[in-house]
């Protein structure tokens, strides 16, 4: 899927070096294919050095009754207990609760025996399911801007702030070969109708672990992942955690929502370039809303969001001369 | 000469009415159609909420509500205000529960004091469509989601943001309003005090 109206109006503008170096992009489906099967290999890997299968007793509390189940210790996920408990619990956990204490993606294999509760978006005090569901947005935000572009624009992905519903919009700094690229009404509602498009492939978001040098050679080709990944590794024991969403993998902290259907309206409100002093191409600041699908609000209303969304969000902007927090962040050193 | 304006002689209800009533087929015409009707009307201040065909319920809602705003406005000592509710309800000892429960329920509600929900249609079997039909302040737990009151609903940050953004907006076009009036002001006064210096 390459937009054509994107084409028209910005090929004028790129430079013919930039063509020379299209082999080298991080995106492509060459690209692509490379890092889905390393990634699916170490899973494989990971799945087949379990060895013996041990049992856990997990204790569902919550709506319709609390109950225990017997499960698979690093094999069964929270979202094989909601499948226990049927559709409505299966399709609209968002993330789940252990021990009344720890964020659980739904796909993340289960260790050890521990409460286990699921979390939607109605419940009386959703401020961590919003921050899931703004994180994820912004995760979808880089997969889908990573693919929007025709394959003579150069995209390099930098990263997201800590998720912030509160900032009025979700957000993906991206690198672009492009200068001074203003974005028209259509290229925005392209971009929309591409994440729209996106999301109706309900595809489910996967969760992995993996090692550094695994991490390094999946984001070899980004510049950017390849500075950040050593921190992060530093902070989270050697480890990397990875998330995949169709051919697409971003490291974040997590937890993610379990699958992309569960975003109702959706729009890629603004693109406004940054000031940083990030080498090469200038980097932009992909914006936009989101509601979950459960949740109905008129078009007036959202068009208030949505107004609201093209305001430059206040979250971080990276540069070169900071560390990462645990959440995929830069926060300036503090000397 | 001093006619009564026809549309004010029964009391407004806070529904729409439709154009046209509904029939039903039965065999007893006019009144049979009423006698159905009778049933679901004396179900529904008994029970307070019912699961009924679409057409049942949309019919049974103006005639519950005729009898509650009538009930509202005459109060129990009016004679035709008795019979009807005598009519409706069959049930008798349910024409205690109008006057002594229903009307100070709703006495100053502004709105319909019966609501009505369409449920979704069964896809195997769409000839039936159904809706649910009850009187507000039931003491049943709610068929819809309170999804405003929450404020850490999704939704509702994001509108309260729209709404701080529009507001610091409209603060700052205010403050360039008054400057650039202060600004015109100062600059006169130093003018006209030159003014007079020179003469």
């Amino acid at each position: 899927m390459r937009l054509n109206s994107l084409y028209r109006c910005l090929s004028p503008k790129i430079p013919t070096t930039h063509l020379n170096i299209r082999r080298f992009l991080s995106l492509g489906p060459e690209e692509y294919q490379r890092q889905s099967e390393i990634f699916i290999s170490e899973q494989k890997r990971q799945r087949e050095s379990l060895g013996r299968i041990e049992k856990i007793d997990i204790q569902y509390e919550g709506p319709p009754e609390n109950c225990n189940f017997v499960m698979n210790k690093n094999i069964s996920t929270p979202y094989d207990c909601a499948k226990h408990l049927g559709e409505k619990f299966k399709n609209g956990s968002v993330v789940a609760l252990l021990n009344k204490n720890h964020l659980w993606h739904m796909h993340k294999p289960l260790p050890d025996s521990c409460i286990l509760e699921l979390l939607h978006y109605q419940i009386p005090n959703p401020h961590v399911v919003n921050k899931v569901f703004w994180r994820t947005c912004s995760f979808l935000l880089g997969a889908v801007v990573s693919d929007a572009f025709k394959e003579n624009v150069e995209v390099h992905l930098h990263s997201f702030p800590s998720p912030s519903v509160k900032s009025g919009s979700f957000v993906y700094d991206v690198q672009l070969n492009l200068d001074n690229w203003d974005p028209t009404k259509t290229e925005l509602k392209v971009l929309s109708l591409e994440f729209i498009k996106f999301c109706q492939k309900e595809q489910t978001i996967e969760y992995l672990d993996v090692d550094k040098n695994i991490a390094l050679e999946i984001f070899k080709n980004n510049p950017h992942k390849t500075k950040q990944i050593p921190d992060i590794a530093a902070h989270n024991g050697d480890k990397i955690t990875l998330f995949k969403v169709g051919p697409h993998i971003d490291i974040s902290r997590g937890p993610m929502l379990p699958n992309t259907n569960h975003l109702g309206r959706v729009t890629v409100t603004n693109v406004i370039k940054l000031n940083t002093d990030i080498e090469g191409s200038p980097v932009y600041r992909f914006q936009g809303v989101a509601l979950p699908k459960v949740i109905n609000l008129n078009h007036f209303a959202y068009g208030l969001i949505e107004e609201r969304g093209k305001i430059l969000n206040a979250g971080r902007i990276p540069n070169d001369h900071g560390t990462l927090n645990e959440d995929n962040s830069f926060v300036a050193q503090v000397n | 000469m001093n006619q009564a304006e026809v549309t004010k002689l029964i009391s407004q209800l806070k529904i729409s009415p439709p154009t046209r009533l509904r029939k039903f087929r039965t065999p007893r015409g006019p009144e049979g159609r009423l006698d159905t009707l009778r049933k679901t009307v004396t179900a529904l201040v008994k029970h307070e909420r019912l699961e009924l065909n679409r057409a049942r319920a949309l019919e049974a809602r103006m005639y519950t509500e005729r009898l509650i705003s009538d009930a509202i406005r005459y109060g129990d000592c009016h004679k035709t205000t008795m019979e009807m509710a005598d009519y409706w309800l069959i049930e008798k000892q349910l024409v205690h529960k109008l006057f002594k429960v229903l009307v100070p329920r709703f006495e100053n509600y502004n709105i319909a004091c019966t609501r009505i929900f369409y449920v979704p249609r069964n896809m195997t079997d769409p000839r039936y469509s159904k809706a649910v039909l009850e009187l507000r302040g039931n003491p049943y737990p709610s068929l819809v989601r309170d999804t405003s009151s929450n404020k850490n609903l999704i939704h509702n940050i994001l509108l309260e943001e729209a709404k701080k953004a529009y507001r610091t907006k409209k603060y700052a076009e205010i403050a360039a309003k008054i400057d650039a009036v202060e600004s015109t002001v100062g600059l006169e006064n130093p003018t006209t005090t030159e003014s007079d210096g020179n003469k």
